[in-house]
């Protein structure tokens, strides 16, 4: 029952965020815009490079997918709304992440083209700078919580949210996962401007429209994980839990979407020099602050 | 129950198998470590295998696996750096043109 | 016949094929990622043995370890799409009777034993990631930070061995 509620939820804000998205880069809101765009995918032509690795190409998106769906299945969206809560889950939902690279990989040679190829590799450079700032700002969250579970992670925050408790670690996580979504400004794997998409160059119709989706579901799995490491999960006055899980996921993704668009792209060579020398360094400042904080007041 | 642990250490002893052929027939220094892994991995099953169905009550079991873990990882490290240091002298790792140590 | 040895016998069958096609496909980025699909097989097989935490771990570490394992592939290969064919193996004979003699005596190892009394049950997952937490922390804790310095010692070591010489120089 869970599931579904949970999958439903999932289709429904992946369809509102593609509206943000448009909303964000084209300018004006239309609501109807992302069927159209989704069914004038569907009707176009699948191309298939030549002598591509085709098992990649076509296992690519799709695992794309189901590492988001994976991600997704950790988040809860209220106390019993949650598809299985792990005694792993903030460790599992850095597992199924964890897969968007090799997704990405996969497509990207698959096709045997070289934007693609050169844009999947790029986004290894990238993971190597952002993974470390994903997985430690959790450790934090979870000493505070003294466990994994995300749902005893949200209710560790009924004092006081995270955000407020480390705001150190709140940035870097969410730096951290707007690399991992390739938003912009760290968007150099799909880098419209300089490699012609990317590893999206080579895709089309149904593949691409795949692709896409799952874009968005990740995008939405990093804001639920925002959300409930950070920001109290459904925890709120007046309005039932589940309401104001998606009004702060929605939030969340939307600020990720759009925010990063005001700023200039950073080359992966710099970001990974930033990621290592200042991002590790603060995330393992935050590591012994908030060891000291949980240590010496409890809240 | 005692399948199960035949079923778990056979999977360990086939990657053992395949991990030997391929770190001793590869000519490439990748690929060799390719087969290591393997067999690192073969030991990893046979560790949890023993944790689950011998001493489930006894955490040491899977501090063990933690450490062949960072093994893995730090076999990966050196032989890469090692790779990536040959490759720039000699222009490949291909093993069979590396004979300066054999006297 | 009980779910679990289903589950098992599945994953390991699955473990094992992925470790055969490491070895025959001949793309080099397909035999990377054979071997991390047989890690992750061996990380589900910790999930159907209960140890959540490890399986967990296994299957989120080796993601990255074998997309790095896939770049190197590229990198150093003459032929990583493996378009030509090329044969990249020596002293075959022996390697096959080797990785045969290996596996027949960890077979023999296997099966020949008395193993004693099976555990029927084990700690929850959230008992076990704090029992491991303690072990780690506690009566362990020498052997694991020795295990961080050897992995910061190889980090250094490998960065060293790695870098261009006299880079400084050359700027």
């Amino acid at each position: 029952m869970s599931i579904l509620v949970v999958l439903l939820s999932l289709a429904a804000g992946a369809y509102a965020l593609a509206v943000i998205e448009r909303w964000a880069v084209h300018g004006h809101l239309s609501l109807t815009g992302p069927a159209w765009a989704a069914l004038a995918l569907m009707g176009r032509e699948s191309l298939l490079a030549r002598k591509s690795d085709r098992l990649f190409f076509e296992l690519g998106p799709v695992l794309l997918l189901v590492a988001g769906l994976m991600a997704v299945a950790v988040i809860p969206l209220a106390p019993e709304l949650i598809i299985t809560d792990l005694a792993t889950g903030a460790l599992f939902l850095n597992a199924a992440l964890a897969y968007v690279l090799v997704a990405l990989i996969m497509a990207g040679w698959g096709p045997n083209g070289a934007y693609a190829m050169i844009a999947g590799w790029r986004f290894l450079g990238q993971f190597i700078a952002y993974a470390m700032l994903i997985v430690m700002p959790i450790t934090a969250v979870a000493m505070r919580a003294e466990s994994l579970s995300t749902v005893e992670i949200v209710a560790s925050q009924a004092q006081l949210w995270n955000v407020l408790y480390q705001p150190m670690g709140f940035v870097l996580f969410v730096v951290a996962a707007m690399g991992l979504a390739w938003l912009p400004p760290l968007d150099l794997p799909d880098a419209t401007g300089e490699l012609a998409g990317g590893v999206e160059a080579e895709y089309t119709g149904v593949r691409l429209a795949v692709l896409r989706l799952a874009r968005m579901v990740i995008i939405l799995a990093l804001a639920g994980a925002t959300v409930t490491f950070y920001l109290g999960g459904w925890l709120g006055p007046w309005l039932p839990a589940w309401a104001w899980s998606a009004i702060k996921i929605l939030v969340v993704a939307a600020a990720m979407l759009s925010v990063g668009r005001y700023m200039p792209r950073i080359r992966e060579a710099r970001y990974l020099a930033l990621s290592w020398k200042l991002g590790i360094s603060l995330a393992l400042a935050n590591i012994f602050v908030v060891g000291v904080i949980a240590l010496v007041v409890p809240i | 129950m005692i399948l199960e642990l035949m079923i778990a250490l056979s999977v360990g002893a086939g990657l053992f198998g395949i991990g030997l052929y391929g770190a001793l027939s590869q000519t490439n220094l990748v690929m060799i470590i390719m087969g290591v892994e393997l067999i690192l991995a073969a030991a990893l099953v046979n560790l949890v295998a023993f944790w689950r169905y011998l001493h489930p009550d006894e955490p040491a079991g899977q501090m063990f696996v933690l450490i062949v873990m960072a093994v893995m990882a730090v076999e990966m490290a050196v032989g890469f750096a090692i790779a990536i240091a040959r490759f720039r002298v000699r222009g490949s790792v291909e093993m069979e043109e590396a004979r300066e140590l054999k006297g | 016949m009980t779910v679990q040895m289903i589950f098992l016998a599945f994953f390991g069958g699955a473990a094992v094929w992925f470790g055969v096609v490491v070895f025959r496909t001949h793309s080099m980025v397909r035999s990377a990622l054979a071997l991390l699909f047989s890690q992750t097989a061996i990380g589900a097989m910790f999930l159907v043995m209960q140890a959540e935490f490890l399986g967990v771990l296994q299957i989120m570490m080796m993601a990255t370890e074998m997309s790095v394992m896939a770049i190197f592939m590229v990198m150093f290969m003459m032929d990583p799409g493996g378009m030509g064919k090329m044969d990249m193996t020596h002293q075959k004979r022996l390697s096959l009777w080797a990785g045969g003699i290996g596996l027949l005596a960890a077979l023999l190892l296997v099966w020949l034993p008395d193993w004693g009394p099976v555990a029927l049950s084990v700690p929850g997952a959230h008992e076990q990631a704090a029992d491991l937490g303690r072990e780690l922390l506690g009566r362990s804790m020498l052997i694991f930070q020795s295990a961080g310095l050897t992995i910061l010692t190889a980090m250094v070591a490998a960065t060293m061995a790695a870098i261009v010489p006299n880079a400084e120089q050359r700027k």
